[in-house]
Order: structure tokens, then C-alpha cells, then sequence
């Protein structure tokens, strides 16, 4: 049985809420990049752009928060004193971390595209930037569950 | 890397699109619900449409590489824990599939009554709220979320 699989139960907890967080960031995100997408061009442009927006207020930065705040619990006690922390852990904070910035411009330009009401360049960048944050997604969960040494 | 490292990356990957993907029909679908004219939910119900093989994709994924798992790692597959949660992804994909197919009814008549007018329909609003349907989602949902609490907990693993 591979080590990895062995681990103390109190870290069950943490590790649910940070996967749970992170699942439901992933969903949300991609909901996100397929309204901000449809809020482009075509019917109902402002609609979706208002759902887009009110999509990431509801569901993507609370599952952000959540997330981020799973990583925290179960780093601190996976690795209470910071030492010898593994890259993998490393490129998970680092996709992690900017994701603050990324939220905060996302509400910016939400907001601006339903100002708009829909179309142009707001909803564009919306649809570029959670796009490429989802790849990053990703790449982080990569990192995460396969561990690559 | 080694063979459980994929196997895991894999079985994962599967999961977040299964359940990823049950959390962006969910935003479509509520979102659907706030909506009276057809032609607004009809747009909103084709995302959801938009969703189904990536959530098709996740559920074999889960499937096939959680059981490559179970013989790699060397668990029993009749261990309790497991059986439950092959036991919960069927529940969770017969609930899922029978929701998507009166979802797909619901977005046909949406559809209709868009091409017709484009009037608000008690009909259409009856069938968005119809009791039936939630049920099944919020059911599978919930049976995805107690696989992923038997898959971090595993219950009477050795």
C-alpha cells in the first residue's frame, strides 16, 4: 500500500473541506466561463452577463474562500512547521494565492460587462481570464493528486 | 511518476468532472428557474446540455480508474466502504440520467413556446418547479457528496 494512503483521521476533515471547496470551484468556474461566454454576442447578452457576475459573487468566491481556507487547515497539520513541504504542495499554493487577484478582477469586469449590458470588452476579458484561471485549476489539481516528485 | 500516481491523478480528474460538472448544471439550472420568458430558459437549459459528457466523462472516469485503484493499492472489492460507494455512483447516475432526460422535456416545451411567442407559460413554470425533478438532482448530488466523504474517509479500511 502506497504511503501516501496511510494518514492520521484528523486530517480527514480539512482534506474533505479544501476538495469540496475545490470541486465546486472547478464547476463553478467553468458555469462562469460558458455565461461570460454567452453574454458576448447573440440573445440575452445582458442576462447572461448579470448571471456571470452574480454566478462568481455567489458560487465561485465562496468556494474560492473555502478552498484556500481547506489548504490552510489541513497544511497546518500536515506540516505544522512549514519545514519540508513537498513542490507539489508548492504549485498548489501558487495557483492558489493569485486566485484572490483573479476573483477581485473577475467582479471588476463582471460588474463592468453588466454595466454594459453585456458584449464588448469586459465580458471578453471575463471570458479569458477564468478561462486561463481554470487551466490553472488544472495544473494544480495535477500537482495535487498525482504528486510528481 | 508512478502507476498509482496516475491511476490517483486520473480518478480524481473524473471525479472533479463528475461533480464539477454537477455544480455547473446546478448554476444553470437554478438559474433557469429565476427565469419566466422561454426563451431564457431554453438558452439556460442548453448549457446544461453543454455539461452532460463532460459529467458522462467524469462518472466512467471515477468508475474504471477507482476500481484499477482498488487492485493496485491491493483493497478488497467487497470491502464495505467500497461497495457503498459503487452502490451511491449508480444511484447517483440512474437519479442524474432520469433528472437530464424530463430536464431535456422541459427544454424542448421551453423551446416551443419560445418559437410560439415567447410568452411566460404556467406550464413552463410548473414543469421548472416540478418536484420530481429537484428531488432526483438534489438526490444525486447528495450521493455524490457521500462518495466523496467515503472516499476520504474509507471506512474500515486497512
Amino acid at each position: 500500500m502506497p504511503l501516501e494512503l496511510i494518514r492520521p483521521s484528523d486530517w480527514n476533515l480539512p482534506l474533505f473541506v479544501h476538495v469540496l471547496g475545490a470541486i465546486v470551484l472547478v464547476g463553478s468556474m467553468f458555469a462562469l466561463v460558458v455565461l461570460a461566454l454567452a453574454s458576448r454576442r447573440g440573445a440575452n447578452t445582458e442576462l447572461f452577463a448579470r448571471l456571470a457576475f452574480r454566478s462568481t459573487l455567489l458560487v465561485v468566491l465562496p468556494a474560492f474562500i473555502v478552498m484556500r481556507a481547506g489548504a490552510a487547515w489541513i497544511e497546518s497539520r500536515e506540516y505544522p512547521s512549514g519545514a519540508n513541504e513537498p513542490g507539489w504542495l508548492g504549485v498548489g499554493f501558487a495557483v492558489a494565492d493569485p486566485g484572490v487577484l483573479v476573483l477581485l478582477i473577475l467582479i471588476v469586469l463582471g460588474w463592468r460587462s453588466v454595466k454594459a449590458g453585456g458584449g464588448g470588452r469586459a465580458a471578453t476579458a471575463v471570458t479569458v481570464i477564468a478561462g486561463l484561471y481554470l487551466v490553472a485549476l488544472g495544473v494544480a489539481m495535477f500537482a495535487m493528486s498525482a504528486k510528481p516528485s | 511518476m508512478t502507476t498509482y500516481g496516475w491511476l490517483l491523478f486520473l480518478h480524481i480528474t473524473g471525479a472533479f468532472l463528475f461533480l464539477g460538472g454537477a455544480v455547473a448544471a446546478a448554476v444553470f439550472n437554478v438559474s433557469a428557474q429565476t427565469r419566466e420568458r422561454p426563451s431564457e430558459v431554453a438558452a439556460l437549459m442548453r448549457m446544461t446540455q453543454v455539461v452532460v459528457p463532460i459529467v458522462g466523462l467524469g462518472s466512467i472516469m471515477t468508475l474504471v480508474f477507482g476500481l484499477w485503484l482498488v487492485h493496485d493499492v491491493g483493497y478488497g472489492y467487497g470491502d464495505g466502504w467500497i461497495v457503498a460507494a459503487i452502490i451511491l455512483w449508480a444511484v447517483a447516475a440512474g437519479l442524474g440520467g432520469a433528472g437530464g432526460k424530463r430536464e431535456r422535456e422541459t427544454r424542448v416545451l421551453a423551446e416551443r413556446l419560445a418559437a410560439e411567442g415567447d410568452s411566460p407559460s404556467s406550464e413552463l413554470r410548473a414543469r421548472m418547479r416540478d418536484p420530481a425533478t429537484i428531488a432526483m438532482s438534489y438526490g444525486a448530488g447528495i450521493a455524490l457528496l457521500v462518495v466523496l466523504v467515503l472516499m476520504i474517509w474509507k471506512p474500515g479500511a486497512g
